[in-house]
């Protein structure tokens, strides 16, 4: 018995000892499983697998598909609200079926797009179905549209001084803009302390005459009739809108000039000066000089040997070879030599 | 690497996308185009016609079309809409009086069928100027908030600096390519 119990002992330890080692020996290989695994898996990411992008996007999808068949029976503003979020929602899921597309097989893409495609048709219905007002939109602004294509008809008789009706409004937005506007037969002087670096809107002015010495960013004139407006080296744009029967004078990068008419430009243009809707607009060669138009050149960086006065470009006469009829040289003879006469 | 994989990322480089830069003259547009493609832009003229540029861009190859906007210009901006993928609207934000103009002729945009699909980047231009209404402003003068029909940013940005212009073509760039590059 004690014998026998011995052995038992001993065939169990060596059994033991075949299990350890059989043990041993399976471990190592779920190691290198695992390690392979791990190789394999530092290369492709887990969110570039199939399975995970089929859980999430599923998941998202059902989110979205509840969050729509929530909408039926709520009002208006949480309607809106939850479409919105729907379109949001949508789109991401379509970003990230986007970004998956380079490891999905063929038919996973093909299954996605087409639950996308519901989901998006489903939510086109309901926005019919909830918010039919988009006609409505559409005539609320044609409305718009007309109304204000009605305003610039009377326009033309703000040129003249007595319509002060259309000034106000025009000067009213303009307000918190450096320049000034709704005055007549005054002479007015800005330092380059006031306009250096600004963009500078002068509006509605009536047989004045404006000095602005020093370099201004850009320059709007609106609306002047019968003025004399001389101004230092403008950096970028000079913006010319229905002006008449003046003189200006400035250099600057580019003009663009609009609905002008009778008015003489001794101008310094870098690049190009425009016309469009004018006519009689006559150009020559900026000729005015105050104290710092020097420095001031240089503060704004123009080029003061490049000059392109006349060339300038009609948007009403794209004929090529023969001039335009809306814009001419000033003779020689007739330009003005003398600024500062009636100072 | 798999034969397929390298196929797919080659045409995967090959994505192409249009844009068109539409808004009122003297807004910025090619100033805002020549910055960005690192061009000189001090010699600028007003835009007769218009200016084609093709980058490359975050491995997108961009179509940029920077159509000019003056009003005897705009009847003719229709001849561009065909399959343009992204629609940058440039604003003046320191051209106060004409922000009505400039809301109208958006919104005239955002009607037109062939522009439908397209993504809007609002660029509120020459933040560097004093006068410059914010982003907010303009987001407000053009009634951006209610615009559902397109997905629309604002970004107030500098062309002469050249401050925030990545920034708007990159949401840009990732809003179409959400859109559009769908498998085939």
């Amino acid at each position: 018995m004690d014998e026998a119990l011995e052995v038992g002992d001993k065939l169990d330890t060596g059994a033991d000892k075949v299990q350890e080692r059989l043990q041993k020996r399976h471990q190592a290989r779920i190691e290198d499983v695992e390690r392979r695994k791990e190789a394999k898996e530092s290369q492709s990411v887990a969110e570039e697998k199939g399975e995970y992008f089929y859980s999430a996007f599923n998941k998202e999808r059902a989110a979205v598909e509840e969050l729509l068949s929530g909408c039926s029976g709520a009002d208006r503003a949480t309607m809106t609200h939850r479409l919105e979020e729907a379109t949001d929602r949508i789109g991401q899921l379509q970003k990230f079926l986007n970004d998956s597309v380079l490891f999905l097989t063929q038919y996973d893409l093909r299954q996605a797009q087409a639950a996308l495609q519901k989901l998006q048709s489903t939510l086109a219905e309901m926005r019919e179905d909830a918010l039919p007002k988009k006609k409505f939109a559409f005539k609320v602004r044609t409305k718009a549209a007309d109304k204000a294509s009605v305003t610039p008809a009377p326009n033309p008789d703000a040129d003249t001084p007595a319509a002060a009706g259309g000034t106000k409004r025009d000067g009213a937005t303009a307000s918190e803009q450096y320049g000034f506007s709704n005055m007549s037969d005054v002479l007015v002087t800005r330092t380059a302390e006031e306009i250096q670096k600004q963009d500078v809107l002068l509006t509605h002015l009536t047989n004045c005459k404006v000095r602005l010495l020093g370099s201004p960013s850009t320059l709007h004139l609106k609306h002047i009739d019968s003025c004399e407006i001389l101004c230092g080296p403008v950096s970028s744009s000079v913006f010319i809108d229905h002006c008449r029967n003046s003189t200006l004078a400035f250099p600057c990068q580019q003009l663009r000039t609009h609905h002008t008419t009778d008015t003489q430009v001794y101008l310094h243009v870098t690049s190009r000066a425009i016309i469009e809707d004018c006519r009689g607009v006559s150009f020559a060669p900026f000729s005015w000089s105050y104290p710092s138009l020097e420095e001031d050149f240089s503060v704004s960086g123009l080029d003061k040997n490049r000059n392109n006065w006349n060339q300038v470009d009609d948007f009403n006469w794209l004929a090529a070879g023969t001039p335009s009829p809306n814009w001419m040289v000033i003779p020689e003879a007739d330009r003005k030599t003398n600024w500062d006469t009636e100072n | 690497m798999g034969l397929l994989t390298i196929l797919k990322k080659m045409k995967q480089k090959e994505r192409e996308m249009r844009l068109l830069m539409l808004g009122l003259d003297n807004a910025g547009k090619t100033t805002i185009l020549k910055k960005f493609n690192g061009e000189d832009v001090s010699t600028i003229s007003p835009t007769l016609g218009f200016n084609i540029k093709t980058l490359e861009h975050r491995g997108f190859k961009l179509n940029i079309w920077d159509v000019g906007g003056q009003k005897s210009l705009r009847s003719y901006w229709r001849n561009y809409f065909e399959s343009t993928d992204g629609l940058v609207w440039v604003v003046d934000s320191a051209d106060r009086l004409r922000l009505e103009d400039c809301r109208q002729e958006l919104s005239a945009l955002l009607l037109e069928e062939r522009l439908a699909g397209a993504t809007l980047l609002v660029f509120a231009n020459k933040q560097d100027l004093p006068g410059a209404l914010s982003k907010e402003a303009i987001r407000e003068a053009l009634a951006l908030d209610e615009i559902k029909s397109h997905h629309w940013c604002i970004i107030g940005c500098s062309a002469v600096t050249g401050e925030n212009l990545l920034t708007g073509v990159d949401w840009l760039l990732d809003d179409i390519a959400a859109r559009i590059f769908t498998a085939d």
